[in-house]
């Protein structure tokens, strides 16, 4: 640190006529905007930008049938990214929103280094995953223009649309508790203007064209049947097309998979999914090695506290219920549990949304959204549950019984519809109903420890609740076999989870599994030995639920979405 | 037809608040509002104060349609304040107060386009980081504490006064910027050495542009480059040297790519840069052999006799020198030491040879090197031999790096007298006192350190006392750790800056908010010549004052007010300029003033009052002719106004500004780098620019959250794929980077854009010049930023986690 000057002077009194000092003059200087006084002039020959970007729109609107899209030419895409910034403030975006982005592929042929920038926005898919995901309706395809609107005001802020778009176009704002995306400046094309983005290329990279949704389908549904990866039979680092168990699973994952093959663009999510519009243009042919910039980022997803907690609640309340059933209805207490937890669990839920107040029309979406019918379900089982309650018959049992598992089933289903790799639906189902097993075993095995008389006989519960844990965990561990060495060139999904939980969450994994294994197997067992009390039943279900809550946070957090390429240092 | 400014205002809206709801209704029941068509329902909500903040309505001023909230009242030209392209932006003002902006359409620089910089120019004005008062370091708790601005000037001038008094005049220096206005940075310089009496100053353009400027004095006889940007559009081969134009202008890029006449581009560069991407041929030689190179090529357009024997007879010196000189370097010669084929150089040189308008354009790959000048002046040597200059589409053409580098190459009064001139030169010194009416006595006849001789001195401890305007040494000059040692070792640091929080700021004694671009009035001139006029469209927050009126209340407190009683305003001093400029190649006394500039879309140097002085020619080129913007009033003699060409380069007539009006050939033997590369250090070190986002040492384009999505947060290096497995690297991990200077750590990026044996960091993280060597080229002091040796290390915590 250098020596501070020395001294402080007093104060001088500066030179004024009116007791105004120079400081003074210049501050109040500085106040004066002289932009608008010295440099006025006629509000004149001011014609809207329409010169450069005539060429760029279409010269028609579409016919029945057809659509506006995007379309880009790589070729001219320089990576300046004025068109991110343009949609920016042209739209009047907050501080950080930013509804298109630009990424890279990049070919790791040593011969021919190639780094293809990549501009990308929303897709106005010909089946978006927003809109059938929505549960309040809040997507809206134009039939005209084929333009996917967000309608904000419409919006809950249940953030749906976000995992079921694989091209990350909605956006959240937790400020304004809705997301928002881009509408291909709708109103600005309505009356002849082009996109924030279109008019912002200096290369004229993209414009708007007109195409037909029955190509885009035609082009895009054939690779449900045909990205198969010939090499990908045995080995799981290329093994694309085959879900965690084996069977064929054509959706979901990576289109690094298709690598080249993906005719919509290199190393992006399969367009089979939702038929993106969008359409990437080049003269010259791409390499077919390219792989995005960002392929090799292992990055941790948000996580969904309320969401982990609604799902673990839930699916004890369920497992109680069905627990509640194989006594015939006879366990009152079980009921009232499953009841209890199950409400809770939705209560926890709502925590999740940017607007709880709208949420009453998440009914809306029922004929397409799972998480509408995840709903409609969960409220379905709450209300029959009471019911039950009232009655306390064995058939109001098992009508509750089954209403719970079909709610956790519709569960599993929001997640499985978003055909995202790690929350593929064997896995989904999987964790899902064995968290429902294990912890109704272990609630109930609590619950009849503080009955009077048992509820159950104590060795099927424990039966249930470690054959529960046991196929839990090897439905989990099935995520390992995706372990690769980080070195390989090419990372998929999976792997990129598997790496994620051995290294990032290594931790977390392994105490999942410690708590599985001391709540789920060795005091239930030890529970056979020594009777049960109250402190050990007590202590098992705490482990069993921390178990799941860790297991669903790591649900969460370490499942990697598709994305468009993006990457550092494009 | 002359207008009265640039300022669009509506009018209406301003005279009538009134008027303002009766919009709103009209907008809401526009028709062509697609949420206007749909009407809301118990169960959907169409539209509704969300949908509102985003729905657009016809901004007017020819903007299109834009949010209700950002609708402006008026609009105003202003340009843009980071490179020098010199980009004109609209800036949308809602009672005067800039709320937004776009680029301008008819602007002959930028054509209606931005990139992400200057669309996001204005968001750094409100970072909370912002310096608003003035802070003066406490002896007591070594910490900054707030204070007025009669002390903070007080004790500026009490402690710089004791410095001069006790050390001598030569114990204090200013370094200063390419990024504030001419007339701020004439003031300072006339003020440092005119008024206070001191001698040393310089500025960050010497990190940048000394080596083109030292370059052309040498070779043209005056800091003179010679094209305009639509050579870009007129050349059928445009020969690329150490610039990555994509990333670095990208808006110059846009002209490259209207290039209708399918180009040949050929790219020098080592690295397989974006605009090497796009290049016909990219020539990937080894780092620091483009000296060699060019002397190479050089002779084979010799050799194969292609080249302009007329121009060389009628308008150069030194050629047959030249010719000589470069036969040793034999195409064998040339292609071990750059590491090319034989066959690359001759197709390079044989796409010279058939280029009927060939254009050579550099950038930092030759000024940032321990042979700088005479790289430069080998581009300059390919153009005069090859008779590329001073016709469309040709010349050997320098692009600037900052917004106003240009501004301090002729008027910052630091390494050179105003106007262009030299303080050794006694008739200059002369001209400039008349000018000024001051003393002859007061100008210096001794020229100032350079930066780094300023940084010598300080590490040495002759010079104790340091003024930093607007730049960011303690990141930004080379072997940074050096450079910061030795400002901490100085006993006055004044640091005068938009934010209190930059690598220098931190270090200061006594910080002076300044106001920012846009917060305040003045010119830039751009790459190709072009005066632009920025406006202050936004208040400085606080006690910030704009540079210039720092600058006046420095003068007032040191007692040399006087001197400056007609510097009263940028305006004031601009008319000032070109009084200085009479006569000078840089002549400008034919613009009238500020909404001159305005009107006119800008207006490249010279423009004299008398035609005889102008040394230009108007662009004649086909889409002038056709868009009939060409009007040649220059031949007619008229005064000018804005029907003047809006585009003109230098040097038609054959005659440069050197005294027997020849240019001059100019070159030395090839030198060998100081640190080359060797078993313990086997990596050579590129820097340079990391993303359009991104600008220098990011203290602006780092306050923008959108920006921000555009760069990566965390430094990483490249490295060759070949070189990462056998160091074995994985992509992504952490390594450490480490020259005899310096350890770093970052993320490795695996890719052949590098070749094996080469590593690139952008410039923009604060620990790249913590590797790099303090190596300067001799005639132009410009550091070698591109060339250190390093190795790289795994790290034990390698993984990216």
């Amino acid at each position: 640190m250098p020596s501070p000057p020395s001294t402080r002077q007093p104060l001088r009194e500066s030179d004024t006529n009116d007791g105004r000092t120079l400081i003074d003059d210049l501050l109040a200087e500085q106040r004066q905007l002289t932009a608008v006084e010295q440099f006025s002039r006629a509000h004149d020959a001011h014609e809207v930008h329409g010169r450069r970007y005539r060429d760029l729109l279409p010269a028609n609107a579409p016919a029945p049938g057809q659509q506006y899209a995007f379309e880009v030419d790589l070729d001219q895409c320089s990576g300046c990214k004025a068109c991110v910034t343009a949609c920016h403030s042209l739209n009047g975006l907050d501080d950080d929103e930013t509804w298109r982005s630009v990424g890279a592929l990049h070919s790791a042929n040593v011969r021919q280094p190639l780094k293809q920038i990549v501009t990308t926005a929303c897709h106005h898919c010909v089946d978006p995953g927003c809109l059938t995901g929505c549960p309040v309706l809040a997507y809206d395809k134009d039939p005209v223009t084929g333009i996917v609107r967000h309608l904000d005001d419409q919006c809950i802020g249940c953030q749906y649309c976000v995992m079921k778009c694989p091209y990350e176009v909605p956006q959240y704002s937790k400020t304004r508790g809705i997301v928002r995306k881009c509408d291909m400046c709708s109103s600005r094309l309505a009356v002849g203007e082009a996109p924030a983005c279109v008019q912002a290329c200096p290369n004229e990279a993209i414009r708007i064209t007109v195409v037909d949704q029955a190509k885009v389908r035609g082009k895009y549904r054939r690779l449900k049947s045909e990205g198969r990866n010939p090499k990908s039979e045995s080995n799981p680092k290329a093994d694309n097309q085959n879900s965690p168990f084996g069977f064929r699973n054509s959706f979901g994952l990576r289109a690094s998979d298709f690598g080249f093959h993906n005719s919509f663009l290199p190393d992006s999510p399969n367009p089979a999914i939702t038929l993106p519009t969008t359409r990437y243009v080049s003269k010259r042919a791409l390499p077919g090695d390219l792989e995005a910039a960002d392929a090799h980022e292992l990055r941790r997803a948000k996580p969904h506290p309320p969401l982990t907690l609604m799902l673990v609640l839930t699916q004890l309340g369920a497992g109680l219920a069905l627990m509640d059933a194989l006594t015939g209805g006879a366990a009152r207490m079980l009921a009232a549990v499953a009841l209890a937890a199950s409400a809770l669990g939705v209560v926890a839920g709502t925590l999740h949304l940017g607007q709880p107040l709208k949420a009453w029309r998440s009914f809306l979406g029922w004929r397409k959204s799972w998480l509408s019918r995840e709903l409609i379900a969960f409220g379905a089982f709450v209300g029959v549950l009471g019911s039950h309650l009232a009655i306390g018959r064995p058939l109001s049992a098992g009508l509750a019984a089954l209403t719970g598992l079909l709610a956790v089933a519709c569960s599993a289903m929001v997640y499985a519809d978003t055909r995202r790799p790690f929350w593929n639906a064997p896995m989904t189902f999987g964790k899902f109903l064995g968290t429902t097993l294990l912890l109704g075993g272990a609630g109930s095995l609590l619950l009849s420890a503080l009955a009077t008389n048992p509820l159950l006989p104590r060795p099927l519960v424990v039966a249930v609740i470690v054959l529960g844990t046991i196929f839990k965990l090897a439905v989990e561990n099935r995520i390992f076999r995706f372990l690769v060495d980080e070195q390989d060139p090419h990372l998929t999904a999976l792997n990129k989870t598997a790496l994620l939980l051995n290294g990032l969450f290594g931790r977390l994994s392994r105490g999942r599994v410690a708590c599985a294994l001391a709540g789920g197997v060795v005091l239930p067992a030890l529970m056979l030995v020594t009777g049960a009390g109250v402190a050990l039943p007590a202590l098992a279900l705490t482990l069993c639920v921390a178990g799941e809550l860790i297991e669903r946070h790591l649900f969460f957090v370490a499942e990697v979405a598709p994305k468009m390429p993006g990457g550092r240092g494009v | 037809m002359k207008t009265t400014g640039a300022t669009t205002r509506r009018a209406a809206v301003v005279a009538d608040p009134a008027a303002a709801p009766t919009q709103r209704q009209r907008a809401a029941a526009d028709p062509t509002d697609p949420a206007a068509l749909q009407s809301n329902s118990l169960l959907r909500q169409w539209s509704g104060p969300l949908s509102s903040d985003l729905t657009l309505h016809p901004g007017d001023f020819g903007l299109g349609r834009i949010p209700a909230r950002l609708r402006p009242d008026a609009t105003t030209r202003s340009i843009c304040g980071f490179c020098s392209t010199g980009c004109s932006l609209d800036v949308h003002l809602q009672s005067g107060v800039a709320v937004n902006l776009t680029p301008t359409v008819d602007y002959p620089v930028n054509l209606g386009m931005a990139c992400p910089k200057g669309w996001e120019a204005l968001t750094c004005l409100a970072a909370p980081d912002r310096a608003t008062q003035p802070l003066l370091r406490n002896p007591d708790t070594g910490k900054l504490e707030p204070t007025d601005w009669d002390e903070a000037m007080q004790v500026f001038t009490l402690k710089f006064k004791a410095l001069m008094d006790q050390h001598g005049p030569e114990s204090v220096a200013f370094l200063s910027t390419g990024q504030i206005c001419t007339e701020e940075m004439a003031l300072l310089g006339a003020l440092w050495k005119f008024g206070m009496g001191a001698l040393h100053g310089d500025s960050n353009t010497r990190q940048c542009m000394a080596t083109s400027h030292v370059a052309y004095k040498q070779s043209f006889g005056f800091d003179a480059p010679p094209y305009t940007y639509a050579d870009f559009e007129e050349s059928d081969t445009l020969v690329f040297i150490g610039s990555n134009l994509c990333i670095a202008h990208p808006i110059l890029w846009q002209r490259v790519l209207r290039n209708k006449k399918n180009p040949a581009l050929i790219v020098i560069d080592p690295r397989k840069t974006e605009t090497a991407m796009n290049a016909t041929q990219h020539v990937a030689l080894r780092p620091k052999s483009d000296l060699t190179l060019l002397y190479g090529l050089a002779n084979l357009l010799v050799q194969g006799g292609w080249i302009d024997r007329a121009f060389i007879e009628r308008s150069t010196t030194g050629f047959a020198e030249f010719a000589e000189f470069v036969r040793q370097f034999t195409p064998d010669k040339v292609a071990a030491e750059t590491g090319l084929t034989v066959g690359e150089l001759s197709r390079v040189a044989e796409t010279i040879a058939k280029g009927k308008a060939v254009s050579f354009w550099w950038t930092m790959g030759v000024n940032q090197s321990h042979e700088s000048t005479r790289t430069a002046q080998a581009v300059i040597n390919l153009a005069l031999m090859t008779g590329n200059i001073g016709r469309p589409g040709t010349g050997a053409n320098s692009i600037t790096g900052q917004c106003n580098a240009m501004g301090s190459r002729l008027f910052a009064n630091a390494s050179g007298l105003l106007g262009g001139r030299d303080f050794l030169n006694a008739e200059h010194r002369a001209e400039v006192s008349r000018a000024l009416h001051i003393a002859p006595e007061s100008i210096p006849a001794k020229n100032s350190l350079a930066y780094d001789q300023i940084m010598q001195g300080i590490a040495e401890g002759r010079i104790k006392g340091l003024w930093v305007i607007a730049t960011n040494t303690a990141h930004s000059w080379i072997d940074s750790a050096r450079a910061c040692g030795a400002l901490d070792k100085l006993e006055f640091l004044v640091v005068q800056d938009m934010f209190t929080t930059t690598d220098t700021a931190k270090r200061a004694h006594l910080i002076l908010p300044a106001a920012g671009w846009g917060e305040k009035e003045g010119t830039f001139i751009n790459s190709e010549r072009r005066f632009g006029h920025i406006k202050k469209v936004s208040r400085a927050p606080g006690q910030a004052l704009s540079d210039f009126n720092i600058f006046r209340l420095v003068a007032e407190y040191w007692g040399c007010a006087g001197m400056f009683s007609q510097w009263t305003s940028p305006q004031a001093v601009f008319q000032i300029l070109k009084r200085l400029s009479a006569g000078r190649p840089c002549d400008i006394t034919g613009i009238e003033d500020y909404r001159h500039l305005d009107a006119s879309g800008g207006i490249q140097w010279p423009l004299a009052k008398e035609r005889e002085s102008v040394i230009s020619e108007p662009v004649t080129s086909e889409r002038e002719m056709a868009t009939g913007s060409a009007t040649d009033s220059l031949n007619t003699g008229a005064l000018i106004t804005d029907h003047s060409p809006r585009e003109r380069r230098l040097f038609a007539d054959g005659k440069f500004f050197t005294p027997d009006g020849r240019a001059k050939f100019l070159f030395d033997p090839p030198r060998p780098v100081a640190e080359p590369v060797d078993s313990e250090y086997p990596f050579v070190l590129l820097t340079g620019r990391g993303t359009s986002a991104q600008w220098h040492t990011n203290t602006r384009t780092g306050k923008s959250a959108v920006l921000r999505t555009l760069y990566p947060a965390n430094p990483y290096v490249e490295i060759h794929p070949k070189d990462a497995a056998r160091l074995r690297i994985e992509p992504n991990t952490t390594v450490a980077v480490i020259s005899r200077r310096g350890r770093v750590e970052c993320a490795a990026v695996v890719t052949p854009i590098v070749q094996p044996g080469q590593v690139f960091i952008p410039m923009h993280y604060d620990l790249t010049n913590q590797l790099t060597r303090a190596e300067f080229d001799p005639h132009s002091r410009q550091p070698s930023y591109k060339h250190c040796a390093v190795r790289i290390e795994p790290t034990r915590n390698g993984s990216n986690k």
